[in-house]
């Protein structure tokens, strides 16, 4: 079976800035891909690339069988996308926006119908089909958005940061539209900064300063780190990082969440002392426990063992 | 190419520009406007010009002068000064544009068979006024002139000059402007209209989707010309219509030549309406980079109302790249000159050259962004 | 009513002109389109009539017939472009637009002349009304000084006479240019006064950033008055740069007191940024504010005397134009710099340009903090 994107070295400048310097993947049909990184590690260029709106300044990209480069109007007809701004007309309503795309992608007569029907249900706008999308809340001018990328069934499905600014809950039925698509077949290429979205994806892409630093399943990710995670719980995580981050067994030390992640060299030296430190800096010690890592302690070691600190 | 694209795109553009209560304002109501406003308001025509007299002679022969300048119907004497100091300050507060200064010799001067001398001070700050004046004041004193010496006596001048004004034979500049105005008219929708209509994409990022989707350049730019197009043939067939039913302007030529001629134009200036827009990417600068490239020239260097053959030699190499210039030519020759193809076919070539330039430059300056 | 505060005020004024100056193409359009402008219409706003294109036909070809042609091109209002035997040639060179007068001399011109009668065509391009009038007037004068002359020295007609001498004050070379440069410069002005403050608020609230301003602690006097200083200052610098062009360039001589003219102009900018303001109120985005102000802009020119005399305008739309802030301040501009004048004869212009820019600012800031809550 063809893969359903095919990325060989693809870089693109922008003047002496490398916006995506050398990246190559392989994305499988019906795959959900996830792509994740900071702002502006080179994620939005990397799909803008991938759906034709910006030419790779090197390398090749291979999308639905077709070169990006050479066939772009053929791989236009078989991609959805949807961008990170809501981009569809304010000033037309929700009706005229779904026409208005089955125009541009030859979807019409019965089949625009019952597509049309299909998003109205879809995106819960059915009794607001003729206002103005301008007034539209955004959970439902996002769900518009991607009822107007899927309208011609495309086998790909491009979705760049597609949830950002919405709330949990719309975040949660978005979810549950995109894998609905995966389980009929289409291919789903998400870009997100959300770490929890990340674990919905079937394989992961990471993404830091322009480079592809890992890519895998999210359990083999977090396997990828070895190094031992201590959480610890104490009364000021900022003097706690301070004093355990120049402490030869401590790695990395990070704040996180109400806790302090910590990356050790050896779990039970650590264990024996990281209390001690604390102690001798005033800091009390609540709790001091191993825990498996999450995706960002994933993203953060990672990004430790290249030898750098990521942007955004 | 795609019919179905083309069409959505030009479907979509209607139904925004229906929702936009200015456009629509500005693309039926200000040719209307404009009309009015150039056909009842304004005018070259210079009648009753203010005028003030300083008579030092006090005689029945400079009454008789003074007379025939308030009969003439070109001047109305609104003061008599009393000493010449009082001239200055009527013209500088543009009380009066002519202030005629008879002296006190003058009936002496006259009888005598010496000639007379009378001055006639000029406003010449409105250039353009002021030399319409000076050639009418010229007319009336050697008409009175002429009479005063011959005494009674039936003077026939050698040679006179009989005018005959063709196309516009009561010298009404309504019937100069109207068709002038038209291709101003044109041009405003040309660029106003279309230089937000590619910047607004890009500024609110729908550019961007209609980017990802199939749709090429060539049914963009055409799915956008078509409304602009229609609108455009629209104002031209109102203009006509208030021009010729309401003013009176007179239609020699043929329609349906106007018409593929105006089509042209509409073509090319609405092309370089599109490739501003898309090339500047901001509402803000095209919209000012419309007006410069396309508005100011169609309405000063198109012939419109100032001559161009008057203009430093810069201006008029200039006018031959501005589109309005043929298309005035146009205007003017088939409404007034009622002139055919025979004599407009430089012009309706240079239209075409400019039509398919116009087309080139606006689906041209998507090749980086579309297919 | 709380006052102003200075600091807030500077912080927005900052903002203002870095937004303003941070990129070249909008500096561009500051600074480089009104001189572009200006350039434009200083050399295209031009009503004189010299070296008039024109087409002879001499069927006489005698002494006399060359010396009236002569008389007409001594004057440098004519020039003789083209010269045939055959009427249908004058036909296609006016069809043409080659030619915008036609002479016609006839056969025996010497011969009637001498028995004194005779009379000679005058063919006008009248589609083009404007140099037609005048050119005509020109070619009167030049027949009929010729007859005179010959009738005298026929001894048909008696010496003596009187002589017109006319001497055009202020602009004795009768140069529309003159005229026309300093009302280019009022026009300008009001164009970038309009355009950068009515883009100034909408761009906001297109943008969003205006919600963000409402939020904080600036009050709405102090957001007007931060969009509109710099606007002011642009206004200022712009006016003096294109008035110094129009000086050193141009040959526009400024007779009267500079300073009057700067009251004038502080006047007039201000009823701009009233009109621009007023304009931001009723726009929700730039598009809308900028045909807005076009469609203002249009009339407002049309209307001002700008090219078109006041005087010649039917009483209705005379009245209108006292309404026109751009009217007033033309007037003030061409009189402060061709006739010297001062406040002594301009004052009625300058309350009237001070009672428009009140009016309007009133107005603008009683919709103003409407405009923000909708």
């Amino acid at each position: 079976m063809p893969d359903a994107v095919s990325v060989r070295s693809l870089t693109r400048t922008f003047g002496d800035f490398v916006a995506v310097d050398r990246v190559s993947f392989d994305v499988a049909e019906g795959e959900i891909f996830g792509f994740l990184g900071p702002n502006g590690a080179g994620k939005t260029t990397t799909i803008k690339m991938l759906t034709g709106l910006l030419r790779p300044t090197d390398g090749q990209a291979i999308v639905a069988g077709h070169d990006v480069a050479r066939e772009v109007a053929v791989v236009k007809r078989n991609l959805g996308y949807m961008s990170q701004q809501f981009s569809l007309y304010a000033d037309l309503t929700v009706e005229e926006n779904i026409r208005l795309f089955g125009g541009l992608y030859g979807v019409t007569g019965a089949r625009l119908t019952a597509r049309r029907d299909w998003i109205l249900e879809m995106a819960g706008l059915s009794h607001h089909r003729t206002r103005v999308t301008g007034e539209l809340s955004l959970g439902w001018k996002q769900r518009l958005a991607l009822g107007c990328a899927v309208l011609h069934e495309p086998p790909i499905l491009f979705l760049d940061e597609p949830t950002s600014g919405v709330d949990p809950v719309s975040r949660r039925n978005f979810w549950d539209l995109i894998y609905e698509f995966a389980e009929a077949g289409t291919t789903v290429f998400v870009s997100t900064h959300y770490m929890e979205e990340a674990e919905y994806c079937h394989r992961l892409a990471l993404m830091n300063r322009a480079r592809l630093i890992a890519l895998d399943r999210p359990d083999r990710l977090r396997e990828a780190v070895q190094e031992p995670l201590l959480e610890l719980r104490t009364d000021n995580r900022a003097r706690a990082v301070e004093a355990l981050r120049e402490h030869p067994v401590v790695l990395e030390a990070a704040m996180f969440g109400q806790a302090v992640h910590l990356l050790v060299r050896d779990r039970d030296r650590a264990m024996d002392e990281v209390p001690r430190v604390l102690r001798s800096a005033g800091l009390a010690c609540e709790a001091l426990e191993m825990i498996p890592p999450s995706l960002e302690d994933v993203f953060v070691a990672l990004v430790r063992r290249e030898g750098g600190a990521p942007v955004g | 190419m795609s019919l179905t694209r083309l069409l959505a795109i030009s479907r979509k553009e209607l139904l925004q520009l229906r929702r936009d209560a200015r456009s629509l304002y500005l693309a039926f109501i200000l040719p209307l406007v404009l009309l009015v406003l150039f056909g009842y308001a304004i005018s070259f025509d210079i009648r009753s010009i203010r005028m003030a007299v300083l008579d030092q002679s006090r005689t029945p022969e400079s009454r008789e002068l003074i007379e025939s300048f308030a009969g003439s119907g070109y001047f109305s004497v609104v003061e008599h000064l009393e000493t010449p100091a009082e001239a200055d300050r009527a013209l500088g507060s543009s009380a009066v544009r002519l202030v005629l200064i008879v002296p006190p010799t003058f009936a002496a001067d006259l009888a005598s068979g010496r000639g007379a001398v009378v001055q006639a001070l000029l406003d010449g700050a409105d250039a353009n006024s002021a030399t319409i004046a000076q050639n009418y004041a010229e007319a009336i004193v050697s008409g009175y002139s002429t009479r005063a010496v011959a005494r009674g006596r039936r003077v026939t001048l050698p040679v006179t000059a009989e005018s005959r004004v063709w196309y516009n034979e009561t010298l009404e500049s309504r019937n100069m402007i109207v068709p002038g105005l038209i291709a101003v008219i044109m041009s405003i929708i040309a660029a106003m209209l279309t230089a937000l209509t590619i910047a607004r994409e890009w500024e609110r990022g729908t550019m961007e989707q209609l980017a990802a989707t199939p749709v090429h350049r060539l049914e963009i730019v055409i799915g956008k010309l078509v409304p602009y197009v229609a609108i455009g043939l629209f104002d031209v067939a109102l203009a006509l219509l208030v021009g010729v039913v309401l003013f009176g302007v007179p239609f020699r030529g043929n329609l349906l030549l106007l018409g593929l001629l105006s089509l042209l134009f509409l073509i090319g200036s609405l092309g370089l309406g599109i490739f501003i827009s898309a090339a500047v990417k901001s509402q803000v600068l095209a919209t000012q980079v419309a007006m410069l490239a396309t508005f100011l020239p169609a309405l000063l260097l198109s012939g419109f109302i100032f001559t161009l053959a008057t203009m430093p030699i810069v201006l008029q190499g200039l006018s031959y790249v501005v589109s309005a210039r043929y298309y005035v030519a146009v205007t003017k020759g088939i409404l007034l000159k009622g002139v055919g193809a025979s004599v407009l076919w430089e012009d309706a070539l240079a239209m075409v050259v400019f039509a398919v330039a116009g087309l080139a430059m606006a689906i041209g300056v998507f090749r980086k962004e579309l297919a | 009513m709380t006052l102003p505060s200075p600091m807030r005020i500077r912080e927005m004024v900052r903002k203002e002109f870095r937004q303003l100056f941070r990129d070249p193409r909008t500096r561009a359009v500051i600074f480089v389109a009104p001189v572009i402008q200006l350039l434009m219409f200083g050399y295209a706003v031009n009503t004189d009539i010299r070296s008039t294109a024109t087409f002879l036909i001499d069927h006489d070809r005698t002494l006399e017939s060359r010396e009236l042609v002569d008389a007409f091109r001594a004057t440098g209002y004519f020039e003789v472009v083209k010269r045939s035997e055959r009427p249908l040639d004058l036909v296609r060179a006016l069809d043409h637009g080659d030619a915008l007068v036609g002479i016609e001399i006839p056969k025996g011109f010497a011969r009637d002349l001498a028995a004194g009668g005779t009379s000679i065509q005058l063919i006008l391009d009248g589609a083009e009304s404007n140099s037609a009038t005048v050119a005509q007037g020109y070619a009167q004068r030049i027949v009929q000084r010729f007859a005179l002359e010959r009738a005298r020295q026929r001894g048909a007609l008696p010496s003596g006479g009187i002589e017109l001498r006319t001497r055009a004050w202020y602009n004795p070379n009768l140069e529309s240019r003159v005229y026309n440069v300093p009302a280019v410069v009022g026009v300008i002005i009001m164009l970038m006064c309009l355009l950068l403050t009515s883009l100034a608020v909408v761009r906001e609230r297109e943008f969003g950033t205006l919600d963000q301003l409402v939020v904080s602690p600036l009050t709405h006097q102090e957001l007007m008055l931060s969009k509109t200083l710099p606007v002011a200052v642009v206004g200022v610098i712009d006016l003096t740069a294109i008035a110094l062009i129009a000086v050193f360039w141009f040959d526009i001589p400024i007779r009267g007191f500079p300073p009057t003219l700067f009251l004038a102009a502080l006047l007039y900018i201000l009823s701009g940024l009233a009109v621009g303001l007023l304009i931001s109120t009723i726009s929700r985005t730039q598009q809308e504010a900028f045909m807005s102000m076009f469609l203002f802009l249009q009339p407002a020119i049309i209307l001002s005397g700008f090219f078109y005399p006041i005087e010649s305008m039917p009483t209705v739309f005379r009245w209108v134009t006292l309404l026109n802030p751009v009217r007033h301040f033309l007037e003030i501009i061409r009189a402060v710099f061709l006739k010297g004048e001062g406040l002594a004869t301009l004052w009625p212009q300058y309350v009237a340009l001070a009672v428009i820019a009140v009016a309007v600012l009133r107005l603008a800031v009683a919709r103003f903090p409407k405009s923000i809550a909708a």
